[in-house]
């Protein structure tokens, strides 16, 4: 990671973001470069606006200000449904949508985003199990996974897509520590596999586990922001 | 022999005052049940006499006056009420609602009369009052109906799902890929009414055209003819309308970034 960013390199650079909620400035002014294989750990006293920001670099709301760009290329020149998924946001509540667990699973691969793209199910399977879910969650019914196993699942659905930049919002606030450790090793896995991640996490230590390097968003919150 | 077509028997003041006795009978249900219905059931009653007197006047005055552009006021006034009744009547809203349902009814609703009137009737003139305002009000009345569950179910979704959308839109659905589930929902629920009434029309009710044309000495089967059409026709409007508006609340609320604008709707108190 570096700071300021360096615009037309590889990877994931964010350039003077301002990112508001509800007419509300939040932060401003914020920068920085992910290159393949970074982690980077946001930290910053609740309600600074770092589940925002990460909403912002997916793209799932506007920024006030600034410019977000991968390999050089904004959003729009990638196409939204594309951006999102290479930049992919797995948000601290998980969502499981409607069907068993494969269904959710093989979700993304049905769109046109996908571009051909096919759904592999060893490697779900795989993740699964490296995530430490059991096999016989297959075909169990999504909605009634508890917190900690739909927040898995919501992880390998996003893995299975093979992003290039994870925007992780408290992955492992549900999870006890075991868990928790499966979870921190998937992402090292896909950085060393060459993604990059952006991690929000309340666990003082888990930035250190990750080998992530910290960037504390506290210089850039917005006059007139005060954060709970 | 054809039958003699004669007008219906006509009723006089005395005639009215027994059936508003009817309405008094129900007020006074309510108010040995202590329902508290008595007071909204004298403003209806009341409401009933007013604006129908009222559109007998305007009738009268349009039936007189024979010219489109009297005409046409009066469906933009028809279709402009229809409007704001079917966005009101949802229980969330945004900013821009009401234009985009008037737009909805007044396409659904004109095209289809139109349709009716000129291609299939074959009113002349075209602006034949008789024809176009009767037919044209139950197009709206239908239309309206579809147009404002369509947009309660739609709002429902979008803003108590948003979380669902979002997903989906994260894993990199376009948003019609996106809110295709909710918008398949709310178009189902704009059709329910429309379709009910067709499973059952003729079973269980006869429409209140088909009543009217009887009552007035119509053979049965010109009646059934006339109902049939108005069936389709009531289909067709509803079908249109729900899915127009449907397109427009979405476009308005899922933007060109495909970023659901949730934000925007506000629940009615």
């Amino acid at each position: 990671m570096s700071v300021p960013s360096r615009a037309a390199d590889a990877g994931l650079s964010v350039t003077e973001l301002s990112v508001a909620a509800g007419g509300t400035t939040l932060l401003r002014g914020v920068s920085l470069h992910l290159a393949a294989g970074d982690v980077v750990a946001l930290s910053g006293p609740s309600g600074l606006g770092k589940s925002r920001l990460l909403r912002a670099l997916c793209g799932l709301d506007t920024h006030e200000a600034g410019d977000v760009r991968l390999d050089g290329r904004p959003p729009a020149s990638w196409g939204w449904p594309a951006w999102r998924r290479v930049v992919s946001l797995v948000q601290q509540r998980a969502v499981m949508l409607p069907g068993s667990v494969a269904d959710n699973l093989r979700l993304a691969f049905q769109w046109q985003s996908a571009c051909g793209a096919s759904f592999d199910v060893g490697t779900a399977r795989q993740l699964l199990s490296d995530l430490g879910l059991p096999a016989s969650l297959w075909g169990d019914e999504a909605r009634r996974l508890s917190l900690g196993q739909a927040q898995r699942v919501a992880l390998a659905r996003a893995l299975l897509t093979s992003p290039r930049v994870l925007l992780l919002d408290e992955p492992t606030a549900s999870l006890d520590p075991a868990s928790a450790r499966r979870v921190e090793g998937a992402v090292r896995r896909a950085c060393a596999a060459g993604a990059a991640a952006l991690v929000v996490s309340h666990d003082p230590d888990q930035g250190g586990r990750l080998g992530a390097e910290t960037l504390d968003l506290s210089p850039f919150r917005a006059e007139g922001h005060d954060a709970a | 022999m054809p039958r003699e077509v004669v007008g219906a028997l006509p009723l006089d003041a005395v005639d009215l005052a027994v059936a508003a006795s009817l309405v008094a009978v129900a007020g006074g249900v309510s108010l040995a049940m202590g329902l508290g219905l008595g007071r909204k059931l004298a403003l209806g009653a009341l409401r009933t006499v007013v604006q129908l007197v009222l559109l007998g006047y305007a009738l009268d005055l349009l039936f007189g006056l024979d010219h489109p552009v009297g005409v046409l006021a009066w469906l933009a006034l028809m279709v402009t009420a229809a409007g704001r009744a079917a966005m009101t009547r949802p229980s969330r809203t945004f900013r821009g609602a009401f234009l985009r349902g008037w737009v909805a009814l007044a396409l659904s609703a004109l095209v289809t009369t139109f349709v009716v009137t000129g291609a299939i009737v074959g009113v002349e003139p075209w602006y034949d009052p008789r024809y176009l305002i009767p037919l044209c009000g139950m197009v709206l009345g239908n239309s309206l109906t579809g147009i404002s569950l369509t947009v309660d179910a739609l709002l429902e979704t979008l803003d108590v799902r948003r979380d669902e959308v979002e997903c989906r839109l994260c894993l990199g659905a376009t948003r019609w890929e996106a809110a295709r589930e909710p918008l398949r929902a709310a178009l189902q629920r704009g059709m329910t009414p429309i379709l009910n009434a067709m499973a059952v029309v003729g079973l269980v009710s006869i429409p209140g055209m088909m009543t009217g044309q009887i009552l007035a000495g119509a053979p049965p089967m010109d009646a059934v003819r006339y109902q049939i059409m108005v069936m389709f026709m009531l289909a067709g409007a509803t079908a249109v309308g729900s899915v127009l508006v449907g397109w427009l609340v979405f476009r308005r609320l899922v933007n060109d970034a495909h970023q659901l604008q949730a934000q925007d709707i506000v629940v009615r108190d």
